[in-house]
């Protein structure tokens, strides 16, 4: 099938007129301004083309936990939110720390088609810590990366050991996180505001340390060690310190370390509870300038889907996570590109040629030959984030009836449409649907 | 029966917008109440028809007593609802545990629980007002407001907040008495030191207007006029906060030697329940300086002042 975008503002796209038309056949992008005869036509109307977004870490519960989100849900969150690739994390049940488990999730998602579903394995052995998980296996069966999640390696020995071993395979190993023992029970960040609300904190250091310790491992073994999300401004430094020592990393953040700050939790509610913690707001602050002086790599999501009834309890028993594929796009454009704080191609950038260039995949970009993965970016309309119409089984949202602009109308992966928004595709007088594989 | 009490406030979440003047116009209606509990038959109709609902999900059989007789001493109704551990252990939300109360009409729920912030969250849920009756370490009001009007009704000579000094001794970390305590003092005017263990004072609440960390007991007590101790858990121990019980009965127990140092006038306060020996020492829970048992006693005139307020008195 061939088909046409046109008059779209394309990414990248210098030569002479502001809007173009791009053509691709099947999975794989022709050009702009070709011609020729096209099974289906896209009206952008100056809407923006871009590469689609990668995000490198998504929590899609599946297997095990499915009420919460499960691959067919996380699959359209993803693609609502502009994504054509994500890397969804072993924390299920069963762990991801076996080979054939990993290669089933994968024929699963190819079979549902639409957004590239890439897996992150175990590193230890049921997530425990004691024992390396079977990473060339793992590899062999297609996982990308390996990472124990949100709290750190316990044993340091086992974390070197991992990265020496992950090195040899040329496996990414996803490092940091936060120091259990120093957490403690503490559900937000430890300062002025969890002192004044009563509620037990974590302090800054349980990240920092945990971080400085899987840093200079990965110096010292050579490994490539990413650290998915990096949240204090000291953080930032450490990282940027080692990094010029030499040591093989590289650094996300996730929206809501950037945009939200530990004073959101004055208002009791479960919404804004996350791990890491909410920092600080000039955390966040110190985090933003980080982004614009390239010492943060790439943007994650971090999308951690809980149900409304998990949620909707006290700020010890509810869980900590943001569902945030179908916003993080559009929150980020809102309140750093409109008001110019940060450009459009760098925010780009941080979604798609950062974590392509983290896990050593070829840049996205969109030109003849490469793999028609797009998304359409309506600038200028703005929109209330309304959970209740999420395609992620997590209908809640810190940013709930918020107005945002820069949403996603369409997302096209492989060629194929696997999302748009209400209203696009229909001028075309074609039987566009508002979502799901071709 | 009483004067019109000017208080806006729908529920006594915390006290941290409360203003001054309404304190005090609640402790003005506390003194009528004080008066209802010294007649013969302590009861009046104040509270005819209203239902108040007892939210224990943390288990505190003297404050729930305490509020249940400041309830039916103005006549309303009370139902006890003790949800023993958490409410997910039953598979049940709090939003949905709430909501099934909810329905029973309820006027005023009194809430207790383990984790900070729950009342606030509740109080999204419902169109009941709600009394905090204790959330986690953040906030006990009425503890606070009972304390405070004991002092205001004990300490000899009383003319005021300003320029007084209140010492709390012991676990601050873990203590909504103390952060309710502070908030309340600071308010009105006076000072308050916190003195313990420092593994037990944090920093930022030492950075508090019109709050002062010590570390040594004598020196915190030095020319006070109220000297507060919190009860000192023994699980503090376990989880590294301080060494031994010994040495922290050696460093800040409360005795009548340490208090020498006070205002001749000092009181001596207990939040309870207490550990005899362990934070204050026998004798001076008993001296004529303790205002231990008046603490108790007045629990119910300002609990029925509070729940008065909020349901009847409520300026609109």
């Amino acid at each position: 099938m061939r088909q046409v975008i046109k008059d779209a503002r394309i990414a990248g796209w210098t030569e002479g007129t502001e809007v173009a038309d791009l053509y691709w056949r099947e999975g794989v992008i022709e050009g702009v301004g070709v011609g020729g005869e096209v099974d289906r036509v896209w009206e952008a109307k100056g809407a923006l083309l871009a590469p689609a977004l990668i995000d490198l870490q998504a929590h899609f519960c599946d297997p095990g936990q499915e009420v919460r989100e499960g691959l067919a849900a996380g699959m359209k969150a993803a693609a609502a939110g502009g994504f054509g690739t994500v890397v969804v994390m072993p924390d299920t049940e069963p762990v991801l720390d076996d080979a054939a488990q990993v290669a089933h999730l994968q024929a699963r998602a190819e079979t549902l088609g639409g957004v590239r579903v890439r897996v992150a394995g175990a590193l230890s052995c049921g997530l425990n810590g004691e024992q390396i998980a079977d990473l060339a296996a793992l590899q062999q069966a297609g996982v990308v990366l390996a990472t124990d999640g949100v709290m750190a390696v316990r044993d340091g020995h086992l974390f070197r050991r991992a990265c020496e071993y992950a090195e040899e395979l040329g496996l990414l190993v996803q490092g940091g996180g936060l120091d259990r023992n120093l957490c403690q029970a503490g559900v937000m960040h430890e300062g002025r505001v969890s002192e004044r609300l009563g509620l037990p904190g974590q302090p800054a250091i349980a990240e920092r340390l945990a971080l400085y310790r899987d840093a200079d491992i990965a110096r010292m073994t050579g490994a490539r060690v990413h650290f998915g999300h990096v949240t204090t401004s000291e953080s930032v430094e450490l990282l940027a310190w080692l990094r010029a020592q030499g040591a093989p990393i590289s650094v996300g953040t996730t929206p809501h370390h950037l945009l939200l700050s530990e004073e959101s939790m004055a208002s009791f509610d479960p919404r804004y509870k996350v791990f890491p913690p909410l920092r600080p707001p000039s955390d966040a602050k110190a985090l933003r300038q980080a982004l614009i002086d390239g010492k943060i790599d790439c943007i994650t999501t971090d999308h951690l889907p809980w149900t409304l009834a998990e949620k909707e309890q006290d700020l010890v028993q509810a869980p900590a996570g943001i569902a945030g594929l179908e916003t993080a796009w559009a929150v980020l454009y809102t309140a750093l590109v409109v008001p110019r704080l940060l450009t459009i191609e760098r925010l780009l950038g941080l979604w798609t040629s950062g974590p392509a260039r983290i896990m050593g995949w070829k840049e996205p970009r969109l030109l003849a030959g490469e793999a028609a993965d797009m998304v359409l970016f309506d600038l200028d309309t703005p929109r209330p984030v309304e959970p209740m119409g999420f395609f992620s089984k997590s209908r809640i949202s810190p940013w709930d009836g918020q107005n945002l602009c820069g949403w996603p109308i369409a997302t096209f992966v492989r060629g194929q449409c696997c999302f748009t928004r209400e209203g696009f595709g229909e001028a075309s007088g074609t039987s566009a649907h508002r979502v799901g594989p071709l | 029966m009483m004067e019109a009490v000017q208080i806006r406030h729908r529920h006594l979440l915390d006290l941290e917008d409360w203003s001054a003047s309404e304190i005090e116009s609640l402790w003005r209606t506390t003194d009528a109440m004080v008066e209802v509990m010294q007649r013969k038959v302590k009861k009046v109709p104040a509270l005819q028809g209203l239902t108040i609902v007892t939210l224990f999900f943390e288990n505190s059989t003297r404050t729930r007593l305490s509020f249940e007789r400041a309830a039916k001493a103005q006549s309303a109704e009370v139902l006890n609802f003790a949800a023993g551990g958490s409410s997910l252990s039953k598979g049940e939300s709090l939003k949905d545990t709430l909501k099934a109360i909810d329905a029973m009409q309820a006027d005023l729920y009194v809430v207790r629980h383990g984790v900070a912030g729950t009342p606030h969250q509740l109080s999204r849920w419902t169109d009941a007002a709600i009394v905090n009756a204790g959330d986690g370490r953040r906030a006990h009001p009425t503890q606070a407001l009972l304390d405070g009007y004991t002092f205001r009704q004990g300490f000899r000579g009383f003319d005021g907040f300003r320029g007084k000094r209140l010492v709390i001794v012991g676990d601050v970390m873990h203590s909504r008495v103390a952060r309710s305590n502070i908030g309340l003092w600071t308010k009105l005017g006076a000072e308050v030191v916190l003195c313990g263990p420092r593994t037990l004072l944090p920093t930022e609440l030492g950075h508090w207007p019109g709050v002062q960390r010590c570390f040594r007991l004598e020196e915190a007590v030095e020319g006070a006029h109220a000297v507060m101790a919190l009860r000192m858990q023994r699980e503090r121990m376990q989880s590294g906060l301080f060494p031994s019980l010994s040495e922290y009965q050696a460093r800040y127990q409360l005795t009548a030697k340490v208090m020498e140092h006070a205002h001749p006038d000092a009181l001596v306060m207990h939040p309870g329940p207490m550990n005899r020996d362990v934070e204050i020492e026998g004798v001076l829970a008993d001296s004529p300086r303790s205002v231990i048992e008046q603490q108790v006693a007045n629990g119910v005139p300002v609990r029925m002042a509070v729940l008065y307020s909020l349901l009847v008195g409520r300026a609109r």
